[in-house]
């Protein structure tokens, strides 16, 4: 990813609002953008999902293949996550091979879903030690208009949770819904103009500091944390981020939970 | 062939027979790139319109028009193309030890000579006058064949731009921002109490108190909405 | 090619497995402006199809190496999501994407008046989110639009299409079971206003006849899907 050129301007126009309590778009300091979450808008996955916040759009599609069993887990299948932000999302956006932005995206998406046993990996065996399920998580952005932490990570565990094993077409039996218990969601909190606020656009990313992402599952279980970009901050902020974190995580697997219904 | 009404010269004359006035309340037609335009004969091909084998052709998306027999597409959208005499808001972008680098929205950079700087640089010591990431307020001197080309900073208002907000907006919309005579500008600062000079690379410079710049900020988004809105509108 | 297989692809009535006749495109639908960061964009519903295309630009060319002193140059780059085909597809390099990048940029190149902009690149971004044969056209097709939304200044729009021949009847606008088991693929890219060809690819079998019929096929269709390019630029963002 090219690194654009911070405006020395905008970094004082976001630290004056700041001190405002104000945000550049009006918004609250712990306000998210409008999110809207499709379901099963890709028909060639087992399971999908399209998340759009503000201008940020990222599609989530799940695929399976089989695999042989690791030989140290012999009954167990596998999850592999794998995030890609290709040129078309965005002018810094940069074509080869994956940069390390992009890397650490789909890895700390990838560790929320894992840690929080959400998929039993053991029900994915088909046969111990010769035939398992792989399920592959493939994260796509098409627009990046800053956060795409939480774009993938909301389009990532709702695209699972609609996913239905495709065993007749391997012939291994008859389709079943995955099965994925639990609902882990992400909230990021970047710091602008010296305060952590939730669900930064793309140019309080430019003209901010260092970012905090929070991986909460049910009963707001932490199952994963990511600091991501050079600052420094004070467990104060963390206590009251994760605070914030809480009750927003929550209203993401409401929304979640109601679109599976609907569907 | 389901094409839609194609707009062309032919047609456009409204009502009242070939030749007379167009009616000044329908709105110029549409048009997609490669649409035929009509004959070319007694007019000249002007912005966004090529003639070709006797015929008119558009280039790009927009609004066709005819002024004085210079048939011309307002585009829809269209990226900074820099012209001698534009204003603009630059960001610097990079320096050697004489010029300054400046990022001013269009396809290239444009260089800024020590010379045209704002005030006593020094060789070697331009940084201090100007630094990377600051804002500049500068207008095009010189637009060479490939199209890079030379800002200044010599000229009443140019300066240095330390305080308020710059935001962007697509350069075509500019005309409505400004409105007819300067309107919709003057409105905007004489409510908002803010400073507020347009760039023609779409770099708008609002400076107040913090809440003029956001109250300005507001009206600037309000508006473009608007004209998104008002531009898709009677067209289906 | 893979013969005729076991798939019926027309039935004794001419009807194909999707339903249409055997001169019927499938239903097409194009908007505008999907990827909002873009400076020109466009989407692309071709029956399964899906396609994005997104352009960046006129920019400073990268490497310099790639600049042109007289003209820009269009980097195009079409790619496949790994969601976007029944077997998943894995990321990375790839020959196929590689020659349908550079074809698509030859076809594009026909008509954008890149001696406007020297020494610059438009970057053209096409993304297949899922594929139903047929995808190269869509990318061609929906880059088009997308450009022509940008405000690139383009002596006229690239239409795209594939006819071909399955169970040795012409067939147009080849859905996935017939390029599957069908015998043969005609994709062209056709300038809707002057009838003038800047795209054209074949393979398979065809006799003169046949070859003729897919042709006249394609200059068809060719008409329905530039209607519907020209009513989502008129038509506005949605």
């Amino acid at each position: 990813m090219a690194i654009p050129l911070v405006p020395k301007l905008l970094r004082a126009h976001l630290a004056e609002l700041a001190a405002e309590d104000q945000r550049h778009d009006g918004r609250g300091r712990f306000v998210g953008r409008d999110t809207e979450l499709k379901l099963n808008c890709l028909p060639r996955a087992e399971g999908s999902a399209k998340v759009r916040m503000g201008d940020t759009i990222v599609y989530a599609g799940v695929k399976f293949q089989i695999m042989t069993p690791y030989p140290d887990r012999p009954n167990q299948g596998g999850l592999m996550c794998s995030a890609e932000v290709r040129p078309v999302a965005g002018r810094n956006w940069e074509p080869g091979p994956p940069s390390p932005e992009s890397i650490e995206l789909g890895r700390v998406v990838d560790r929320g879903i894992r840690e929080s046993g959400c998929i039993n990996t053991e029900d994915l065996c088909l046969i111990p030690g010769e035939k398992a399920w792989q399920v592959i998580l493939d994260l796509f952005a098409v627009s990046d208009d800053g956060n795409l932490f939480d774009a993938f990570a909301l389009a990532g565990i709702a695209a699972l949770k609609s996913a239905v094993v495709p065993a007749e077409r391997f012939e291994v039996g008859e389709d079943r819904p995955l099965g994925v218990a639990k609902t882990p969601v992400m909230c990021s909190y970047h710091k602008v103009g010296g305060r952590f606020v939730y669900d930064a656009d793309k140019r309080e990313e430019l003209g901010g500091d260092e970012r905090i992402h929070i991986t909460l599952g049910d009963d707001d279980h932490v199952h994963s944390l990511q600091k991501g970009l050079k600052g420094i901050f004070t467990a104060t902020d963390f206590a009251e981020i994760m605070d914030q974190a809480r009750s927003r995580c929550a209203e993401l697997r409401n929304l979640i939970d109601e679109k599976l219904e609907g569907e | 062939m389901k094409g839609g009404w194609v707009a062309r010269l032919d047609n456009m004359s409204g009502d009242n027979g070939a030749g007379g006035p167009r009616r000044s309340r329908q709105a110029p037609p549409l048009v997609a790139p490669g649409d035929d335009l009509g004959d070319s004969g007694g007019y000249e091909a002007g912005h966004g319109v090529l003639a070709i084998n006797g015929r008119l052709r558009a280039l790009k998306q927009g609004r066709m028009s005819n002024r004085g027999g210079t048939v011309s597409i307002e585009p829809r959208r269209t990226a900074y193309v820099p012209r001698p005499s534009d204003l603009v808001i630059g960001y610097i972008e990079g320096c050697t030890s004489n010029i300054w680098f400046i990022d001013i929205g269009a396809p290239f950079n444009a260089i800024l000579p020590m010379s045209l700087g704002p005030s006593k640089a020094e060789f070697g010591g331009i940084r201090k006058v100007l630094d990377i990431g600051d804002a500049i307020l500068c207008r095009v001197q010189e637009v060479e064949e490939n199209h890079s080309s030379v800002v200044t900073m010599k000229g009443m208002g140019l300066r240095a731009i330390r305080t308020g907000s710059v935001e962007d907006i697509d350069p075509h919309l500019l005309g409505r921002l400004i409105g007819r005579g300067g309107n919709n500008l003057r409105q905007l600062k004489e409510d908002t109490e803010c400073r507020v000079i347009a760039g023609d690379n779409g770099r708008i410079w609002l400076d107040g108190d913090l809440s003029g710049i956001v109250d300005a900020r507001d009206r600037l988004n309000m508006l473009l909405t608007e004209a998104k809105i008002e531009e898709y509108r009677g067209d289906a | 090619m893979g013969g005729y297989g076991d798939v019926q692809c027309i039935d004794e009535n001419g009807i194909r497995l999707d339903g249409r006749t055997k001169d019927e495109v499938r239903p097409v639908h194009i908007e505008t402006g999907v990827v909002p960061v873009a400076d020109g964009s466009a989407r692309m519903t071709w029956g399964l199809n899906d396609v994005i295309a997104a352009v960046y630009g006129p920019m400073e060319a990268h490497p310099r190496k790639i600049q042109r002193q007289d003209r820009a140059v269009l980097d195009v780059r079409y790619n496949m999501a790994p969601f976007s085909t029944t077997d998943r597809i894995r990321p990375g390099f790839n020959r196929r994407s590689r020659e349908i990048s550079k074809v698509t940029a030859e076809a594009l190149e026909s008509v954008v008046l890149t001696e406007l902009y020297p020494r610059s690149k438009i970057r053209v971004e096409i993304e297949i989110i899922c594929a139903e044969a047929g995808t190269r056209c869509a990318g061609i097709t929906a880059a088009s639009v997308a450009l022509a939304h940008a405000g690139i200044p383009m002596s006229d729009m690239v239409v795209s299409v594939a006819s071909g021949k399955v169970h040795d009847i012409v067939v147009c606008d080849l859905n996935k079971e017939e390029d599957n088991y069908g015998e043969a693929d005609l994709p062209m890219g056709i300038l809707p206003n002057s009838g003038e060809l800047v795209f054209l690819q074949m393979d398979g079998d065809l006799s003169p006849d046949q070859f003729q019929e897919a042709w006249d096929y394609n200059m068809e269709a060719a008409k329905v899907i530039h209607a519907e390019m020209v009513r989502a630029l008129k038509g506005g963002d949605e």
